[in-house]
């Protein structure tokens, strides 16, 4: 886990920050963008603990995953790195690093949130 | 515009059903289907078949071809439909769309799933969450249940409600299963049971989630003209919507929400020229408990945040003023993927036509349903009268 911070667009027309995944405006249909990034802490909106698993993660019991919310307003989603005293609203570290390896045995890099 | 009539319904059983394979189970449910709608020595202009996961848990494609060979429906025009847990929805609103339009007749609609021999743990999970967003959400390990769990969370913060009120759809649903004969669960559970069952994805716990059944369910539509030839009681579709939502579920601004069924179930309820007072019994997709309370919401039967007292103080249940769900809804009749759209609209004829034994709601006469694809990104709703 090094990274610290996430890439995100920002719709040039309307101002809309979406996952870097759309071509075209999620909003507005428009095709260009600014590259935004994200602050490295981030609040938490709401979680869960999954405790069953899909097979991708066979080799864990149970992980908590996360929707959170940064400064700017940009929203993700990931995996929290601890399962006790969670609570909405508490501040977290975006980390970005391996997360498992996924059934053809390829390695899964995503976003792994760290409480302070 | 021609008006569309269901005349004949096939439902198998459901649950874990060992004898059975896809195949069967869609032709178990079509010649039920086209028994019960006294057409057996009519053509069919059209066949929409709607299973989601065929492929990957059966390995096995071309299901509408196999179906209409081996029903004998050759040389009607056949096609799979594909739209998750929703794909029985989009499969009648195709039917409809076919019927309406003035090109075809006779058409038959069959969903099905076959999914209990898949035992490996996680395989079922996973086969179901290559529908969310892959690049957001797949990769983190985010599964079904996991969204309801994220949900559910939200929801009870958001509007200060504890979780014993939304865990109460899953008792109401067990006891109206009870009366279902098809339906994979026919037993009560108390509440206390349900908020100490194991946890799935907290808050969300074993009883907050349907099971994972086999199943098929079928029905014979055509335009309503032709219709008393076949059926004393004839069942019209006279409101349908189809509406999508954002893959990925964080990008929209209030979970809480669903925008697509908010949408939907607009354009069925404009179609039939109806509104929310005007439905006497809904069909909802209540995948996970919190589902059924969003959908109560956003089909317009409560305000948002109200939903989960409602069915709490028994206003869904069977003698409520709305009553959800009566067959048992995904809870306790199960959820076999392409059947589960199909079989919603079925229970919603079997009450329309006062033929629902000892779940029947008295003197139902306009049903509605949401039928749920992917995380809520892809919803069909469905409205029914008495012809």
């Amino acid at each position: 886990m090094s990274e610290t911070t996430i890439i995100w667009k920002k719709c040039k027309k309307c101002g809309k920050l979406q996952h870097p995944d759309h071509l075209r405006c999620i909003q507005c249909k428009n095709t260009t963008f600014n590259i935004v990034k994200s602050s490295e802490d981030c609040k938490l909106l709401t979680y869960t603990i999954l405790t069953a698993p899909p097979s991708e993660y066979r080799d864990k019991k149970s992980y908590a995953i996360g929707v959170v919310e940064y400064s700017n307003g940009l929203k993700a989603i990931g995996q929290i790195k601890s399962q006790e005293n969670l609570k909405i609203g508490m501040k977290l570290r975006t980390k970005v690093g391996k997360l498992t390896n996924n059934l053809d045995g390829v390695i899964i890099f995503g976003i792994k949130y760290e409480p302070f | 515009m021609n008006k569309v009539a269901i005349i004949g319904v096939g439902h198998t059983k459901f649950g874990k059903l060992e004898d059975k394979n896809l195949l069967d189970l869609l032709c178990d449910a079509s010649l039920q289907a086209i028994e019960n709608s006294n057409t057996n020595d009519k053509d069919f202009d059209a066949v929409y078949v709607s299973c989601m996961l065929a492929e990957t848990l059966n390995h096995m494609t071309g299901i509408a071809s196999a179906l209409v060979d081996r029903i004998g429906l050759i040389p009607a025009a056949a096609d799979h439909i594909k739209n998750g847990p929703a794909s029985g929805g989009s499969a009648i609103k195709n039917a409809f769309y076919a019927i309406t339009s003035g090109l075809c007749d006779m058409v038959l609609v069959a969903g099905a799933e076959k999914m209990t021999h898949i035992t490996t743990p996680g395989s079922i999970t996973s086969a179901i969450a290559t529908i969310t967003h892959h690049n957001a959400e797949r990769i983190h390990g985010i599964s079904l249940p996991s969204l309801g769990g994220l949900l559910t969370r939200s929801y009870m913060e958001k509007y200060n409600v504890p979780k014993e009120w939304i865990t109460s759809i899953a008792v109401k649903n067990h006891k109206n299963g009870m009366n279902n004969p098809n339906a994979h669960f026919q037993k009560e559970i108390t509440l206390e049971k349900a908020l100490n069952s194991p946890i799935i994805a907290d808050p969300l716990r074993l009883y907050d989630t349907c099971p994972v059944s086999d199943g098929g369910a079928a029905m014979v539509l055509c335009s309503a003209e032709m219709a008393k030839r076949f059926c004393d009681t004839p069942i019209l579709i006279t409101g349908v919507g189809q509406a999508t939502d954002t893959h990925i579920v964080y990008e929209r601004e209030d979970l809480t929400v669903l925008k697509a069924l908010q949408i939907c179930s607009k354009q069925a309820y404009n179609m039939a020229k109806k509104t929310p007072i005007d439905i006497d019994v809904a069909e909802l997709h209540d995948a996970f408990t919190i589902l059924e309370v969003v959908e109560s919401e956003d089909i317009g039967f409560f305000k948002k945040g109200e939903g989960a007292k409602a069915a709490f103080d028994g206003i869904t249940q069977i003698g409520g003023k709305i009553p959800i769900n009566p067959s048992g809804g995904l809870k306790a009749r199960g959820h076999p993927l392409g059947a589960t759209g199909i079989a919603q609209v079925i229970e919603l004829v079997w009450q329309l036509q006062n033929e629902a034994g000892k779940r029947q709601v008295q003197n139902a006469q306009t049903g509605i349903t949401c039928n749920f694809g992917g995380f809520g990104n892809n919803i069909v709703s469905i409205l029914v009268e008495r012809m």
